[in-house]
């Protein structure tokens, strides 16, 4: 059986994770495995952005209305045999949750005996479309040989950057592919479909995946109106 | 927390230099400078939740979470070996300093480790000629040989954070320990980040050698000592012009509108 590759993003910096994880969940199919809730997801978020988090803020707890019933804010993961990819749908805890939420989410990946991870975020600075980091320098050498470098040193905040820099302690392989975007002072996750497609793109070409992105939507959303309706 | 061992080490008579990130950099610059220059190797590192929750994307590409380390620097001709307490950056919560604390000084006791010191930053409004070093210690006897490195002995005042509480839990759990501070004005720029202030790292540095009894090359410090002192002057003139602005205007004005004098 071919290895099984993860995939982690998040919402976070113009929201290029989220919107290139959530492609591959429609596009591709998979089956909802596993999903993680925590008392340290808060549905409203008191800081700016999200993934910003700070001990003074734990945000706000609380639930989605659906058609049907309600949903908790939760990380999911999705099982796609073909091609085989564990795809994880992060969400960012509080700041007393981070560490352990993406503590459980490496406990998962280890489960299936995922081995390499790819994290998909996006940069606001330097050049390039897409730039890469990795757990180990001869990533960083192998993804350049395919005209992917590094262009954004700094840090990298949230449940993404934790997921690959606690992989690293635990000696898994990982690689985040960044998307660069122009910041956005009003919403920093103000989402940028063109910078997640060229994310899409990166990672359909090292996995060789062959991922079809002709039905991939970039046009930008309008700004969803929140509606708290009830506390 | 938890703690990533790299190597197990055995060393003699060791003292421990503690100093992580804080007011102008100076405790960490300090001990940073420390290992470079007595080729400190890292023997454990040290990691938990309540560092900040991010990571750091490094110039070469390579990811590394926050961490504390702890470095052991051999035969630095001195009757005792030396372990470095350091790190990037600080726990947030009060109860992970604490505890961060705690699990440095319990390895400080099973590797027998006979003196502690602190290395923090002391605050002042203005920049000094020569930065005073100043010093708090564990007995009397202490404060004693504090004075006679030139240290002025200190009798009030706090020290905020791991680097205050890696003295002040050494003291209660009866391991000999002396803090050294050095004067900084701490400038900070416009995203409230500090400017590193070598020239104060510099002057603690000076005095915790010569109490170590070690030797080590302060030239590339010192070349580091004359840019923060470069930019400390530019930070007065900035801030003395923007002073005078401010009063030349509320003096231009009828006294009925003056806000300010």
């Amino acid at each position: 059986m071919t290895e099984l590759v993860g995939i982690v993003a998040s919402r976070g910096m113009r929201s290029i994770g989220i919107i290139a994880i959530d492609y591959l969940i429609k596009k591709l199919q998979p089956k909802l495995i596993d999903e993680v809730y925590s008392t340290h997801f808060p549905v409203i978020h008191e800081t700016q952005p999200s993934y910003a988090a700070h001990p003074d803020y734990p945000g706000i707890p609380g639930i989605w209305l659906q058609k049907v019933g309600a949903a908790l804010p939760k990380i999911e993961f999705y099982l796609s045999d073909s091609p085989r990819l564990l795809l994880t749908r992060g969400y960012h805890a509080n700041f007393q949750g981070q560490y352990e939420v993406a503590e459980q989410v490496l406990d998962i990946c280890e489960k299936h005996s995922v081995e390499r991870l790819f994290v998909l975020a996006g940069y606001g600075v330097g050049e390039g479309e897409v730039c890469c980091a990795a757990t180990d320098i001869g990533l960083v050498e192998e993804l350049k040989t395919r005209n992917i470098g590094t262009g954004y040193e700094g840090p990298f905040m949230g449940f993404s950057g934790l997921v690959l820099g606690l992989a690293k302690l635990r000696g898994i392989k990982g690689v985040c592919l960044f998307g660069r975007s122009k910041p956005s002072v009003e919403d920093p996750e103000y989402p940028d479909p063109q910078a997640a497609r060229k994310v899409l793109e990166a990672l359909s070409g090292i996995l060789d995946l062959s991922l079809d992105l002709s039905g991939f939507d970039e046009k930008q959303p309008a700004q969803p109106e929140l509606r708290v309706i009830g506390s | 927390m938890r703690s990533k061992m790299r190597m197990e080490i055995k060393p003699q008579r060791p003292c421990m230099v503690t100093g992580l990130p804080g007011a102008a950099g100076v405790a960490k610059l300090s001990a940073d400078y420390l290992v470079k220059q007595l080729n400190g190797e890292l023997f454990e590192e040290l990691y938990s939740d309540a560092f900040p929750p991010h990571v750091l994307i490094k110039k070469d590409g390579t990811v590394e979470l926050l961490r504390n380390e702890l470095y052991y620097c051999k035969n630095v001709k001195s009757k005792s070996d030396l372990i470095v307490f350091t790190g990037n950056t600080q726990a947030v919560s009060s109860e992970g300093q604490y505890e961060i604390a705690n699990e440095t000084l319990a390895r400080a006791r099973r590797l027998g480790v006979v003196k502690l010191f602190a290395t923090a930053a002391y605050v002042v409004e203005k920049p000094a000629e020569k930065p005073v070093v100043h010093g708090a210690a564990s007995d009397t006897s202490l404060i004693e040989e504090l004075k006679e490195y030139g240290v002025a002995p200190m009798d009030t005042g706090s020290i905020t954070g791991t680097n205050g509480l890696l003295f002040g839990l050494a003291v209660l759990q009866d391991i000999p320990s002396v803090c050294l501070l050095s004067e900084t004005p701490a400038y900070t720029t416009a995203t409230g980040r500090f400017v590193v202030d070598a020239k104060a790292a510099k002057a603690l540095l000076e005095v915790l050698t010569k109490m170590l009894g070690v030797e080590i090359d302060m030239k590339p410090l010192d070349e580091e000592a004359k840019l923060s002192e470069e930019f400390t002057r530019r930070m007065e003139e900035i801030e003395q012009r923007t002073i005078d602005e401010v009063r030349k205007a509320a003096a231009s004005r009828s006294p009925k509108e003056q806000m300010y004098t």
